[in-house]
């Protein structure tokens, strides 16, 4: 037998495990304060589902829907901001509309204003709902004026915290509208119910129903997209995971692909390093670990022994968010000739109550709330003229695939699929089945074999009144279970989103680098 | 900004942690492994896993059916019409191939699972194809990844109607296809157009007279001097097609690669839209110097090939008429792969220095991809000494 190679050096300062979007943030930022990093993907791609495929020669994007917090080059938002600082450069397109959002008697499409002003999308609210006097307007641009204050109030909280006097002095409508959920909120402003409906079409980018969704999150689900306009890189989502990945090489950060970690060695309650599925060894004092809590306490933690039975409870706690069934087609005419107008489209057949609809979504379907995207409308050149690309997505709780087995899967994906594409057709006016070229069907399935994801999760943990962000952030510190362990994806603090993931990864290295200031200190 | 009154709002946020402090309070402290759609996902996604050759048999006097066994017990339910891949060591190679699977995805699902393939004698160019028809043994093991490649029925996709147009040893994922029809778990109506020279060259006749039931018909189109024969004559022309096409019909096309322009054109004549034409994927270039754009002063070149996996290095040589992925597998350096056509990407990986030709008809690289100098390793070709980055595989 031939030596065996040796492919990874004695040690490293930080092993990040999963190279998708938050652990290229973690690795980004350590690697620029000099730490030698490790990044082990299972994939052979960088960008977890921030990806793409090519069938028949044309790249498709895999799920991306629109990135938040990018913001213009002149008045750049945290992630764009993130992003020029670490000199990760994505060409950004701009989408033009904020969305549309159909349901029994409302038919609205709604522009996001700039630079946090909200009078576009408040008119265009308010129009669609007979304003006759102006005083919807009003109260919508009022609601939309306090989600910018809460939205602001919590990026200036994340890089100073203060004492709770400054924060009520200073904060005040962060402060007040923490206790309460979203729908608690949105009553006091007696809306009318078109307009309430137009201003919850984005709840299901957070996969919580509004009453309860911390109005903390929903403040800055509305106030970022319909304050700043939303942004798709123009090479699909994989060029942002593959330029994150590329600089973090340039900064010294060795990423390898096709490497599953399967345990995080710990002794003493603390982290020594990692085995891979190959059998490597790898010595390193601190872990981030993109996999699920669920998964790293219940299947990766060597000794089992090390895990802490407060660990347990604190995944036992939590309720593990939506799942994604997307059908993504390739159609074979140009978006304008199908009559294909919008980018993003909200449409609720039986009403937006979100209430009624993540009931629905604890079924297996067919699923009432659904929304579409168009590429080609934000990126008029993604594939070549005679085509484009339309997705449909619901994003289903995990429980409503636990009856799937590997026998029905298939009917299942394909009822399902059906539905959407027939629910489509006749929104549209087109029958979008006599133009499909390619057709893929992303399930919860999909989405646990590419990414390991527990229980297909893109979500993480849910935002929700018992686990809120507010309560998330003050009391993280207490949550570092293991020492020299951290968490970086949807299921860490900013929760679901693909921007979130790279404030997730970010906070990440920074609980990193307390370790090690906290190791140097002693 | 009021909510329920000043005292009530200012006290939000310390009793939104006092509940999500009772609820790590209340949680269980049983550990909870339950992971219904990863397990799901596990079984029909299984990775590469051992199989074993359980039985050797003749599908023509040039070509032999070989079934497999499973050794973790199962196999995933496929879709009829994609193909597995065979690894396993010959020589100082590591040496990976797809086959397309002619057994139904219903023999995955008995007692005894099973997957088969076809292969035939190559005319001196296939030496793993060749392997497996004189050499492999029953009991003979490799490593396979099943359920691979695109070119399958999609039921939402393609038509009721469905014309396969197959020469040679493309009859394989046809007779997978036909055997799920008449096993009544696919419905569509499948027409098998099969062209070959003569009636011996016709691989696995009986299995696919077996499968003709009303929803399946196997017509054998014969193009050489074939006295007595009273079927289908010629070549596989749009007048011939036509002949057996319902007016709104999906093709799926699987042969040498000469076939699939000749049928390019036919279809054509008919008017066909894209969208209802399925290739199966054309498998590495015969000969990669005959492609435009491909420098002839080096053809014959030998190159140096650098490959960094991890911290490790090595130096092989490569020629520029054999993709990257041929001389890594001669010299038994493992690398991910399943199409051998550029599609699937399993073989990604990227250049840190050096010239290279991507095959024009096998480029299925991303965009981003190519901006810093990702490619399949399968579709490229060396054009000058070469470094080139690789996942670590053992």
């Amino acid at each position: 037998m031939a030596q065996r190679k040796k492919y990874f050096d004695d040690h490293y300062d930080v092993v990040i495990i999963g190279g998708a979007l938050a652990g290229l943030a973690s690795a980004l930022t350590l690697a620029n304060k000099g730490k030698k990093v490790l990044v082990l993907e299972q994939h052979n791609l960088p960008g977890g589902v921030a990806t793409s495929f090519v069938r028949g020669g044309i790249e498709i994007e895999a799920t991306l829907h629109e990135m938040m917090s990018i913001g213009t080059p002149e008045c750049p938002l945290k992630i764009r901001k993130f992003f020029d600082e670490m000199g990760v450069d994505i060409e950004w397109l701009r989408v033009p509309e904020a969305f549309r959002l159909v349901e029994p008697g409302l038919n609205v499409l709604v522009h996001p204003g700039d630079h946090g002003n909200f009078e576009t999308p408040a008119k265009e609210i308010a129009d669609a709902c007979d304003d006759k006097d102006g005083s919807v307007y009003k109260k919508v641009l009022d609601l939309l004026n306090l989600c910018n204050r809460v939205y602001n109030s919590v990026n200036e909280l994340s890089i100073h915290p203060m004492s709770k006097v400054m924060m009520l002095l200073k904060h005040g409508d962060f402060v007040k509208t923490a206790g309460y959920s979203a729908k608690e909120v949105l009553d006091t402003f007696h809306l009318p119910q078109k307009a309430l409906d137009a201003l919850s079409a984005y709840w299901i980018y957070v996969g919580s129903p509004l009453s309860e969704l911390p109005f903390t999150i929903y403040a800055v689900l509305m106030a970022d997209y319909l304050g700043y306009g939303s942004y798709v890189p123009a090479k699909f989502s994989h060029e942002m995971g593959l330029k994150m990945a590329m600089r973090a090489e340039e900064m010294g950060a060795q990423i390898e692909y096709g490497q599953r970690v399967d345990k995080i060695l710990v002794k003493d309650g603390k982290v020594t390093g990692v085995r891979t599925a190959m059998g490597e060894e790898i010595k390193a004092d601190y872990v981030i670990c993109s996999a699920y809590p669920n998964t790293a306490y219940s299947k990766m933690i060597e000794p089992k022994s090390e895990v802490p039975e407060g660990a347990i409870q604190f995944v036992n706690a939590k309720d593990v968010g939506v799942t994604c069934f997307s059908v993504v087609l390739l159609l074979d005419d140009d978006a304008e000739n199908l009559g294909i107008k919008d980018y993003s489209t909200f449409y609720a057949p039986e009403g937006l109550d979100t209430d009624k609809i993540w009931k629905n979504y604890a079924t297996e379907g067919p699923w009432k709330y659904i929304t579409s995207i168009c590429t080609n409308i934000a990126n008029p050149n993604a594939t070549p003229k005679g085509s484009c690309i339309y997705s449909i997505t619901a994003l289903p709780q995990p429980k409503a695939w636990f009856g799937v087995t590997e026998e029905n899967y298939d009917e299942m994906k394909r009822k399902n699929a059906e539905y959407f594409i027939e629910m489509e057709s006749k929104r549209l006016g087109v029958d979008l089945k006599k133009h499909i070229k390619e057709i893929v069907i992303e399930a919860p399935c999909t989405i646990a074999h590419y990414t390991g994801a527990w229980n297909g999760s893109i979500y993480g943990y849910r935002h929700t009144m018992d686990d809120h962000i507010v309560a998330r952030l003050q009391m993280g510190e207490k949550e570092n279970y293991i020492w020299g362990l951290a968490f970086a994806g949807a299921h860490a603090i900013s929760g679901d989103g693909m921007s979130p993931q790279v404030t997730n990864g970010r906070k990440a290295a920074k609980t990193i680098l307390e370790f090690m200031e906290e190791k140097e200190g002693k | 900004m009021k909510v329920k009154g000043f005292l009530k709002d200012v006290g939000g946020a310390s009793r939104v942690t006092k509940a999500r402090q009772k609820s790590w309070e209340n949680a269980s402290k049983e550990v909870v492994t339950r992971d219904p759609i990863g397990e799901v996902a596990r079984l029909l996604h299984p990775g590469r896993f051992e199989v074993t050759i359980t039985e050797i048999r003749d599908a023509s006097p040039t070509a032999r059916t070989l079934r497999f066994s499973s050794s973790i017990g199962h196999f995933p339910y496929f879709y009829a019409g994609q193909f597995l891949t065979l690894q396993t060591k010959v020589g100082d190679s590591l040496v990976t191939r797809p086959y397309s699977i002619s057994s139904s995805p219903e023999d995955t699902r008995g007692k005894d699972p099973f997957v088969e393939i076809t292969v035939r004698k190559s005319k001196g160019d296939g030496f793993f194809c060749d392997y497996l028809y004189e050499k492999a043994k029953v009991g003979e093991k490799f490593l396979a990844e099943v359920g691979l490649g695109e070119f399958h029925v999609d039921l939402i996709r393609d038509a009721h109607d469905v014309v396969c147009l197959a020469g040679g040893s493309g009859i394989t994922p046809f007779l997978s296809m036909a055997k799920q029809i008449k096993a009544g778990k696919l419905d569509v109506n499948l027409t098998i157009l099969y062209g070959s020279v003569s009636e011996k060259d016709i691989i696995l006749k009986d299995e696919l007279e077996a499968c003709v039931c009303d929803k399946v018909k196997v017509v054998h189109v014969l193009s050489g001097e074939n006295p007595g024969w009273k079927g289908e004559k010629g070549f596989l022309t749009a007048e011939l097609i036509k002949k057996y096409s319902a007016k709104d019909t999906t093709y799926f096309i699987c042969g040498p690669q000469v076939m699939y322009e000749f049928l390019h054109a036919e279809l054509k004549k008919l008017k066909v839209p894209a969208r209802r034409i399925r290739f199966e994927v054309f498998g590495q270039a015969r000969d990669i110097t005959k492609f435009e754009g491909f420098p002839k002063e080096k053809a014959d070149k030998t190159y140096q090939l650098t490959v960094v996996m991890g911290v490790h290095k090595e130096t092989i040589p490569a020629k520029a008429n054999e993709s990257i992925l041929v001389a890594l597998e001669r010299h038994g350096i493992a690398l991910h792969n399943s199409c051998r056509s550029g599609a699937c990407g399993f073989c990604r990986c990227r250049v840190l220095e050096g010239e290279t030709f991507v095959c024009p008809n096998n480029d299925g690289r991303r965009a981003a991809d190519k901006d810093f100098g990702y490619f399949h390793a399968c579709s490229t070709y060396p054009l000058s000494d070469l470094t080139v980055r690789l996942p670590i595989a053992e």
